[in-house]
């Protein structure tokens, strides 16, 4: 009997409302995937333009692309390098320093008892709904007031502070999603056995913890990799970001060599994305 | 007696509620307690405080003399193990019986021989590099009172330790435990909320209930000498009826007067406390009682548990659980017309 209801069930799930979700599915996919895949089709192109779709392939704008970034001779090569340069400092300090507050601030919001912890989270969460524009805007009067007053250059510091407040929500969402996994007996568990509540926390809440603080970390370090609306704002002939780098290629010559920079970049957020999904695996969302 | 812990006047406050209210027990050294009440009564907040996770609002807490009440748990040395277990789950079952080992600082070598001899002790030899998830719910328990008894602990806790284990492994766990404690002869405070696990382990019961202890003895004590109604009900199930003193041992209950042994004075409304187990009845078709303590009443539930009959009698107005398995459970049928009895030696009487 029971056997016969699930074919039921089944075969009613193939029929029109399973071709209707089939179809919103595919749909979905193709709207979120298109962007990637002709930018993936044009930086194979064999032509000079960005006439779509290429009259013929080829792959002389990845090694363009190589040489803009790591060439010695051609010209902006200095640019595009220090660019890349300052994407990945400013990303690894994002991350880093993400992590580093995250950690402890997730752990004091899952274990304190109050009510205010709902509050808490809500006012980090805060800078996903801010305006970009006005995030920009604000930080670039901050900086500027800074160092004018002071004297002192925020060197890279004027693109991580920024991007560590975007990332901020997605790195304490994921630990705060671990830090709920770990059962406050287990630190008490470790406490009877000897261990002080520093040990009881190193030595088992950050080891359970260690797939959500790897992911958050990454997600850090894609956000701030990727990031441009403020980092427009914030960037200097001497600190800018490879995005920043590739907008001003891009708006003076249209060539595909971005292209091929933009392909690569998401084959690394690809990579990385798939490594997240790893880790979490079965431990709960990402978001 | 040689008082190993002692609790002087202990009493935990949340808000305005006291979970806990003026606990005065000493545990000698070696001793079995269990720590038995309904949930809410307040021992597992008792055994927190022991454990040093709560700290008391009022009282003192003393080992071998010396107030402890402020001594932070890991500095504390009692092996505990917790209802949900808390083995570590990114550890094997032997990096979890050694952790204590490894923060006292003993050496590898010497770590691995005891992992190796608690496993034996708990009978769970091979197991040593496997996964915590990989193992049993048995095994899990044996793997969490083996990493507590690792470093030999000064007192041995457990938070109703076998309530995650089915009635059948609970029964011979309950066993093992008692055989494990009597090896190690170290000081060990149970909490559980089932009486029978209770008097199977302990040597001594403190009975709770709203934060109070009601009584503190030898299970079999507590159970044929129950300190007040609530003991008497929460031991074995008993029936509880009201009555009133009407004179010199004579008690009435469901409308006549049964000589019962009693102090109190006349006018007294009482609780008789019955066990199921001690109820008894004969076939009396007559509707009037032919004993001096029968009373009149019929067969208005039956059910052949195998081992035993269970049976529910009405008296008037009251309902009597009893249970039994001799030829006349066996021929018993519902409707009938019985007077029911009792042996008044066996019955506790308790003022309002």
């Amino acid at each position: 009997m029971a056997a016969v209801f699930s074919q039921r069930r089944t075969s009613a799930h193939r029929g029109s409302f399973g071709i209707v979700m089939t179809a919103l599915a595919v749909l979905g996919l193709a709207i979120a995937a298109l962007p990637v895949v002709v930018i993936l089709i044009m930086s194979f192109s064999g032509g000079t333009t960005l006439d779509f779709p290429p009259q013929s392939l080829s792959l002389r704008w990845y090694v363009s692309a190589i040489d803009v970034l790591f060439g010695e001779k051609s010209e902006g090569s200095m640019s595009a390098f220090s660019a890349l340069g300052s994407s990945l400092a400013v990303g690894v300090l994002t991350m880093l320093t993400t992590v580093l507050v995250c950690v402890p601030l997730s752990y004091s919001l899952v274990r304190s008892r109050g009510r205010w912890r709902q509050s808490a989270e809500l006012l980090f969460t805060l800078p996903i709904v801010f305006p970009l524009v006005v995030l920009g805007v604000a930080y670039l009067l901050m900086t500027e007031a800074f160092s004018q007053q002071t004297g002192v250059d925020p060197g890279l510091t004027r693109l991580a502070i920024p991007h560590i407040t975007l990332a901020l929500p997605f790195v304490l969402r994921n630990c705060i999603s671990a830090m709920s996994g770990v059962g406050i007996e287990l630190e008490e568990a470790a406490q009877s056995l000897g261990a002080s509540p520093m040990r009881a926390l190193l030595h088992v809440v950050v080891p359970l913890m260690k797939p959500g603080i790897m992911a958050g970390m990454i997600f850090a370090f894609i956000i701030s990799f990727n990031e441009f609306t403020v980092t427009f704002f914030m960037y200097t002939i001497d600190v800018r970001t490879l995005p920043i780098w590739m907008y001003s290629r891009t708006v003076s010559s249209l060539d595909p060599t971005t292209l091929a920079i933009s392909t690569l970049i998401i084959a690394l957020d690809v990579a990385l994305i798939a490594w997240v999904d790893k880790l979490v695996a079965g431990k709960g969302s990402l978001f | 007696m040689d008082t190993h812990l002692e609790m002087r006047g202990i009493g935990k406050r949340f808000g305005h509620v006291d979970a806990l209210a003026d606990v005065n027990l000493a545990v000698a050294r070696g001793e079995f307690v269990c720590l038995l009440g309904p949930s809410g009564c307040g021992k597992t907040t008792l055994l927190r405080i022991i454990a040093g996770f709560e700290q008391a609002s009022a009282g003192q807490l003393l080992l071998d003399g010396q107030e402890i009440n402020h001594v932070a748990p890991h500095l504390r040395g009692f092996g505990m193990v917790f209802q949900s277990l808390a083995l570590f789950p990114h550890m094997t079952v032997a990096e979890n019986i050694a952790y204590g080992m490894k923060l006292k600082g003993v050496a590898p070598a010497q770590r691995a021989s005891r992992v190796e001899e608690l496993l034996h002790m708990v009978q769970l030899p091979a197991i040593a590099d496997r996964p915590v998830s990989a193992l049993s719910g048995g095994q899990r328990q044996r793997v969490a009172i083996a990493r507590a008894l690792a470093v030999p602990p000064k007192l041995f806790l457990l938070d109703e330790p076998l309530s995650a284990l089915d009635a059948q492994l609970r029964d011979s766990m309950q066993i093992e435990l008692r055989q494990l404690q009597q090896q190690f002869g170290v000081t060990t405070i149970v909490v559980t909320h089932d009486q029978h696990e209770a008097m199977m382990l302990a040597d001594r019961l403190v009975v709770l209930k709203g934060g109070r202890v009601q009584q503190c003895d030898a299970p079999s004590a507590v159970y044929r000498k129950p300190a007040n109604a609530f003991v008497a009900e929460f031991l074995g199930a008993a029936n509880l009826l009201p009555g009133v003193v009407r004179g010199p041992d004579q008690i009435e209950i469901l409308g006549r007067s049964v000589a019962l042994p009693t102090r109190l004075a006349t006018g007294t409304a009482v609780t008789l406390a019955l066990r199921s187990e001690d109820i008894r009845f004969e076939i009396n078709d007559t509707g009037t009682p032919k004993r001096p303590n029968g009373m009149a009443g019929e067969i208005d539930f039956l059910r052949d548990l195998g081992a035993k009959s269970e049976l529910i009698l009405k008296c008037g107005e009251a309902r009597l659980r009893c249970h039994g398995s001799d030829a006349l459970f066996q021929q018993a049928r519902c409707g009938q017309k019985v007077e029911v009895l009792f042996d008044a030696e066996r019955c506790s009487v308790f003022a309002d």
